[in-house]
């Protein structure tokens, strides 16, 4: 009884619920499917050959190259920081811990232009702290260290908001069992801890690598944007529209969307694999 | 829609300005604060009636002055001159030949992306933009006859040419495009990708390349990739690199005079040379028939277009940073516009479409020069 009503998969229809049903597909449908077929079908226009020709230009390649290769290192920095400081907000009790758990939003809410600016600002070579680095060798802003600040800025919510919730819900009885039956921390960790939350971590990755793959706002202010030097995917995409290049610009998108779609429907079998196993 | 929105924005005004009088202070004060906002916000009703009446089909027969609407679509650069001088002179002059006010609807925003606007259904029925390209995007959606640049006086209403901008002194003593190439140098330069007038920077290194002594395109090839090999930050546009040089990066900017001339004006020190061989910047204009039609107003557009060709529109430009293309102002300003030694034009490099292969497309120079350094390293 409990569970026909919290899991209302039901079967039955009746008009009513038809209704519901093609209203929230039609909403998915109007806001997400049709723009991405538009794109696609835009850019198969002029056929496979005219795609992979845009791809294979050296400055597209190595746009994507760069991108790819920073997202994917969103989902491994993010993987371990952002389930660290999950832990530490669900577990320890310190001062200005309100606080800090607040903040965790922050990066959503800054329009992501402020987000570069503020790096800037802090790092940038003007910046005390910035000539400081500079007579160090080390350059961030305008250069890809400052391209990863900006994107671990603004993915880093996904994996803290997902492990949170788990780990608050999370029972210390079974750690307390396993502890009781000779179990150390790190076998704690890897048998009942890790399994339960790693869905949640992938979930966070996922999202984080999608945004990452697609950041403009900041990274555009960050990374000084030099053609096969520190020109991300999007901003190469939007420089093609500006000079009337649409076809190049669709192509480049394309591979964008087909990698955040690949990656999210991984990361999704994985999470319920992982489930499988856990039963 | 237009009427709606008239009537709401003043009407919202005008409540706001009695509800502070409510709020602020003791009873006393609120009483007179509401008097004195009531005076104002009846004053204010006052004002604006015409200009409602102006806005709103009339109701009543109250004499009223017919308003006239024109929709300009501008680049974001000459803003200044338009706010502040050529659409209050035009205004008045509109108001002298035909008794009828003006309201002249401006949109500013870059270039390429007015084009597209426009090209896409914004009904602007001027376009003021900063490449003539742009406006041909415009006549090949259909709005404008191609024959657009057959105005007399031609398509141009303002010139400029690339400078390079140095910090106080002239430390690195640069004095010419090869200066540029040195190891100390950090150059900040607008995306010629994301910036269709960041094209101009790029395209003057390559006039200046193959107009050199014993200049090829080899030789143009080379001389950008030594300076490009020296940019620091391509930011989206030249505001934009104006603003990250201006943060004290880098410590040379490729620029337009008359971004150069509206820091100068703006009374911040902005020292720029003006290289012996440059690039002609010229930025068009152009009725976009069809909206003009549609909206009823061709002779007012006309009207506004050959006024920007006026000595007192070309004087305001001058005066604001921009070489007119009127000779007897130019010769006026000339202390103002050194004539640099040699002046490349778009023709001088084969026109914009072979600009945009030879320099811009798959296998131009631009990509090819980048794709070089990055092999270097």
């Amino acid at each position: 009884m409990i569970l026909r009503i919290t899991r209302p998969q039901s079967h039955v229809t009746s008009p009513g619920r038809i209704g519901l049903r093609s209203a929230g597909a039609g909403y998915i449908l109007v806001l997400v499917v049709l723009p991405i077929l538009a794109i696609t079908w835009e850019a198969f226009r002029k056929g496979p050959g005219a795609i992979l020709a845009d791809l294979a230009r050296p400055e597209a390649l190595y746009s994507l190259r760069l991108t790819f290769i920073l997202a994917f290192a969103m989902i491994l920095i993010n993987s371990v920081m952002g389930t660290l400081t999950a832990w530490v907000l669900v577990r320890y009790r310190f001062p200005g811990k309100a606080l800090i758990n607040a903040l965790i939003d922050l990066p959503f809410a800054i329009p992501t232009v402020v987000t570069g600016l503020m790096l800037v600002v802090l790092y940038g070579p003007a910046s005390a702290m910035g000539s400081f680095l500079n007579r160090h060798g080390v350059e961030v802003i305008y250069a890809k260290p400052g391209i990863v600040l900006a994107l671990l800025f603004v993915t880093l919510p996904f994996v803290v908001r997902a492990v949170q919730p788990v780990l608050m819900a999370m029972d210390t009885e079974m750690e307390e069992a396993a502890a009781s039956l000779g179990a150390g921390r790190w076998t704690i960790f890897r048998r009942i801890l890790f399994p339960s939350m790693t869905p949640a971590i992938l979930t966070g990755a996922a999202q984080a690598f999608s945004k990452a793959l697609g950041e403009f706002g900041s990274v555009v202010i960050v990374a000084g944007n030099i053609p096969m030097r520190t020109q991300v995917a999007p901003v190469y995409i939007y420089g093609e529209i500006e000079s009337y290049n649409t076809s190049g610009a669709l192509a480049v998108s394309l591979v964008l969307l087909a990698g955040s779609f690949a990656v999210l429907i991984l990361l999704n079998l994985a999470r319920r694999f992982g489930r499988c196993g856990d039963a | 829609m237009k009427y709606v929105h008239c009537f709401s924005r003043y009407h919202r005004f005008i409540s706001s300005s009695a509800g502070t009088g409510v709020r602020s202070g003791s009873f006393m004060e609120g009483i007179r604060s509401g008097i004195l906002i009531a005076g104002f916000a009846t004053l204010v009703a006052g004002t604006f009636s015409g200009f409602l009446a102006g806005c709103s089909r009339p109701r009543e027969p109250v004499e009223q002055v017919p308003e006239d609407v024109l929709i300009m679509a501008a680049y974001t650069v000459p803003k200044d001159v338009y706010q502040e001088r050529i659409i209050p002179q035009f205004q008045k002059i509109w108001k002298d030949r035909t008794g009828h006010n003006l309201r002249i609807e401006q949109s500013y925003a870059g270039s390429g992306a007015q084009a597209r606007a426009i090209a896409g259904g914004f009904e602007a029925d001027i376009a003021a933009l900063s490449l003539e390209g742009d406006i041909d995007r415009i006549a090949e959606a259909g709005l404008l006859s191609p024959d657009w640049k057959t105005r007399p006086g031609g398509p141009f209403i303002t010139r400029s040419v690339v400078v390079i901008g140095v910090r106080e002194g002239n430390p690195l003593n640069i004095r010419d495009w090869s200066d540029l190439t040195g190891e100390t140098v950090e150059l900040i330069c607008p995306n010629p990708k994301t910036s269709g007038g960041a094209q101009w920077c790029i395209n003057a290194i390559v006039a200046a390349g193959m107009s050199a002594p014993g200049g090829s395109r080899e030789a143009a090839h080379d001389l950008l990739k030594s300076i490009v090999r020296r940019i620091k930050v391509m930011d989206k546009g030249a505001r934009g690199s104006m603003t990250t040089y201006e943060q004290g990066i880098g410590n040379a900017i490729l620029t337009y005079e008359n971004e150069a001339l509206l820091r100068i004006r703006q009374g911040k020190p902005f020292p720029y040379i003006v290289p012996p061989t440059t690039m002609l910047i010229e930025n068009p204009v152009a009725v976009v028939t069809a909206n003009a039609e549609k909206h009823g107003v061709s002779d007012l557009a006309e009207a506004f277009v050959t006024y920007l060709y006026s000595l007192e529109a070309q004087r305001a430009f001058a005066e604001y940073g921009f070489r007119p293309v009127h000779a007897q102002i130019m010769a006026e300003f000339a202390g103002q516009y050194p004539i640099p030694e040699h002046l490349r034009t778009v023709d001088d490099l084969g026109g914009w479409d072979r600009i945009g292969t030879d320099i811009y497309g798959i296998d131009g120079l631009w990509p090819l020069v980048n794709q070089e350094i990055w092999k270097e390293k």
